[in-house]
């Protein structure tokens, strides 16, 4: 795929657990671990804002863009 | 006061006594095909008489296909009352359908030759076939959006 979903390094950079995260941004934790593992195949604006908002970054630290091979 | 649960229920129910009929009818089959071949009177390309052999053939074809038909159309109804309506299982039910009424369609369309008034069913049955096909494309469309919806954080 050619979004990568970095969410699992923010996460370890603020030292935050799944289950917290989850929590905080009132999804659970089974949508977030779709989102985790590149499974999701669309990412709510809303979702996106609650995460940038907790883990104090921007889209950009969480989703990166690689041409397929 | 009539539910969707009586609804499906009723279409269950349906399903299962057509698919008795049908097996009920698969023994009055060459009794059938040897009273058409005395009454009828149509015409056909190979003739009018010795009509019962191959129609006894087309109609134990069409019997199979019914039978194939009306058990996805059970395995279908029992999928909708487990609530998993757009899955892949579903769409397979729906093609399997299709391409029953499909040969259907064709075995007719063979017994036509025979019995040119058989060419009719012939071309309802590919008719219906080419219906549940594009209900198939339909459904294979909803499974993908649905797909997408539930990958959606």
């Amino acid at each position: 795929m050619a979004i990568i979903v970095n969410l699992d390094v923010m996460m370890a950079k603020r030292k935050i657990s799944s289950n917290e995260l989850a929590e905080k941004i009132d999804i659970t934790p089974a949508n977030l671990s779709i989102l985790k593992t590149g499974k999701a195949k669309a990412v709510r604006f809303s979702t996106l804002d609650k995460i940038c908002k907790v883990l104090d970054c921007q889209p950009g630290d969480i989703l990166e863009w690689r041409e397929d091979d | 006061m009539w539910t969707k649960t009586k609804s499906l229920l009723l279409s269950r129910i349906l399903t299962m006594v057509t698919g008795g009929i049908v097996l009920i009818l698969t023994f009055f089959v060459p009794a059938f095909s040897q009273w058409y071949e005395k009454k009828s009177l149509g015409r056909g390309l190979f003739g009018e008489s010795g009509i019962a052999l191959p129609m006894c053939i087309c109609l134990y074809i069409c019997e199979i296909l019914a039978l194939i038909a009306l058990y996805e159309l059970h395995v279908l109804l029992e999928n909708i009352n487990r609530e998993q309506v757009f899955t892949q299982r579903n769409t397979a039910c729906l093609r399997r359908i299709s391409w029953a009424c499909m040969l259907a369609g064709a075995s007719f369309a063979v017994f036509g030759l025979w019995k040119f008034v058989f060419l009719l069913p012939a071309m309802l049955a590919v008719m219906f076939g080419l219906i549940m096909r594009v209900l198939k494309n339909v459904f294979e469309k909803a499974v993908e959006i649905k797909s997408e919806n539930d990958f959606t954080v």
